[in-house]
């Protein structure tokens, strides 16, 4: 039952799928950054890829640096709820700044390379190889940031006495740690499993990541539900 | 202590050593300058590792007196594995 | 971790003998399965992906194999095997209320994982010591990456053990379920360790 006085945290909510949709339109078929294309090709290979593919990739990221503030609306959406949660605000703070520092390279840095890249088609290969790899590595390879927003909100989730959500997105949230943490040896490997478009470090963790996604945006909207209009959150 | 001794984990567990002493001279006896694949030994090695799960999984995790829905997931986990390992092996 | 109402009968019922009573009782909460069971999908992809690429290169697998030390591999097996027992041992002592007993077995538990680490830890030093880094070949960046993810799972097993002993000291605790769900956790890592052993130490 969607009360009147609650109409500014739907509004927040539906920002949620929203985002994500247009994420998921921008980095796959536009951008092509998901699946990401290979380590292990050549700068030529490189710049082909990039004439190939310039209209979609100027089309997908100029749109992304125009509706990236959605993700932040999402991110205050949690970090809402989990200020009604029992526990210190701390762990919302810290929620909003993980992702406000992880939204860089694990987001707009792809974008901008991307963007640079196909912006002068000329330059020397040299360089766009050099724009791809910062592109394709801060994508998957800032996952220290989003290890550990994960895990402050497993955290969250197991101390709060409120129930704000269930026991079990923590744990959900802790497969996600796991899975990050498997992307590390991207900086290392061109090829293979563990390599930035490998099995385990993009195809695995991408697929858990959907499920963790799913799950939340469904568990916010029950907990809306829930929530008493005349609610006193702290600030 | 005797109550330990008596105890049904305590009998697994006496089972899951030997096995793994087992395997582990099944393994050794392998070893040396010459090894070469052995299809018959990886069976050995699988199923034994199959057992041993499922021992750990129903004595240990108690999942022998769980729900069904717990028994067949994790019964269908270790079979999708297992033969999944056992057939890229064998491909 | 939270109670299930319904099965407080049967939680009382356990607690009266060591061992479960037959029929359905779910040992620990539904949260803690959930994450086992998610856990256990996740490390089979990674035994999949592991055997893919093995039969991808069969020989140089093999021949890589032979550099692992077999009796450090078992050992470790039997240590996890052992730690494993303890930590069963010490939740039918709490449900027998020999509080005493189910501390001491739980800091044993504790002990095995630390000498597993250490046996770990020993390893590779060993491996590193005679030039098999992760980059050398594939068998060795899995050998690093599964026994590596396999000992993040210790070290946070060894805390939520700590739980368990937290748990069990407070009288006004002592809730089964949080009990179970965190030895159903440290039976997890010990069930991983037991499919790491036979993929990557013994198989031909």
């Amino acid at each position: 039952m969607r009360d009147r006085g609650k109409r500014d945290l739907w509004i927040c909510w539906w920002v949620f799928p929203v985002f994500y949709t247009l994420f998921g339109v921008i980095f796959v078929p536009l951008t092509r950054v998901m699946p990401p294309p290979r380590p292990d090709v050549t700068a030529d290979q490189i710049t082909a890829f990039f004439d190939a593919h310039s209209l979609t990739i100027k089309i997908g990221f100029g749109l992304l640096m125009v509706v990236i503030g959605g993700g932040s609306i999402a991110n205050g959406l949690v970090a809402h709820q989990m200020k009604r949660m029992s526990i210190s605000p701390v762990f919302a703070y810290g929620y909003i700044a993980t992702l406000a520092v992880g939204g860089i390279p694990g987001c707009l840095f792809a974008g901008l390379a991307f963007l640079t890249a196909t912006f002068r088609p000329d330059r020397d290969p040299q360089l766009i190889a050099l724009l791809y790899d910062i592109a394709l590595l801060s994508f998957i390879g800032s996952l220290g940031c989003f290890a550990t927003q994960y895990l402050i909100f497993a955290l969250a989730i197991f101390l709060d006495r409120n129930r704000i959500l269930p026991n079990w997105m923590a744990y959900v949230s802790i497969w996600q740690v796991v899975t990050e943490l498997m992307a590390a040896p991207v900086f290392i490997f061109r090829t293979g499993p563990f390599a930035w478009n490998g099995a385990i470090s993009f195809y695995e963790g991408t697929a858990i990541f959907g499920v963790y996604i799913a799950c939340l945006i469904a568990l916010l909207r029950k907990a809306i539900e829930r929530q008493p209009a005349d609610e006193r959150v702290p600030d | 202590m005797r109550s330990i001794a008596r105890a049904r984990v305590t009998q697994v567990w006496i089972f899951l050593s030997s096995i793994t002493v087992g395997s582990w001279m099944l393994g050794a006896t392998h070893e040396g300058s010459g090894i070469a694949p052995n299809a018959a030994v990886t069976a050995g090695i699988l199923a034994l590792a199959a057992i041993k799960v499922r021992c750990i999984i129903h004595y240990f995790m108690e999942v022998r007196t769980a729900p069904e829905w717990l028994r067949v997931f994790t019964d269908y986990w270790l079979q999708v594995l297992m033969s999944a390992i056992l057939l890229i092996y064998l491909y | 971790m939270t109670h299930e109402p319904k099965l407080e009968p049967r939680r009382r019922a356990a607690v009266k003998s060591g061992t479960p009573p037959p029929g359905c009782y779910l040992s620990g909460d539904t949260g803690m399965w959930v994450f086992v069971l998610g856990d256990l999908v996740i490390f089979g992809v990674y035994f999949i992906v592991f055997m893919v690429l093995r039969a991808g290169d069969p020989r140089s697998f093999l021949s890589s194999q032979r550099h692992l030390d077999l009796t450090m591999g078992a050992l470790n097996t039997l240590v996890l095997l052992t730690s494993s027992w303890l930590v069963a041992l010490a939740v039918q002592s709490v449900r027998t209320g020999e509080i005493r007993r189910a501390t001491g077995l739980v800091y044993g538990a504790g002990g095995c994982g630390l000498l597993f680490l250490l046996i770990k830890a020993e390893e590779w030093h060993t491996m590193i010591g005679h030039g098999f880094t992760l980059t050398h070949n594939d068998f060795f960046m899995f050998y690093y990456m599964l026994t590596g993810a396999h000992l993040l799972h210790v070290l946070i097993g060894i805390l939520v053990l700590a739980l368990f002993r937290g748990e069990i000291r407070d009288p006004r605790l002592r809730r089964m379920s949080v009990v179970e769900a965190t030895a159903t956790y440290w039976h997890m890592v010990d069930l991983l360790w037991v499919v790491i052993f036979a993929l990557l130490y013994v198989m031909r």
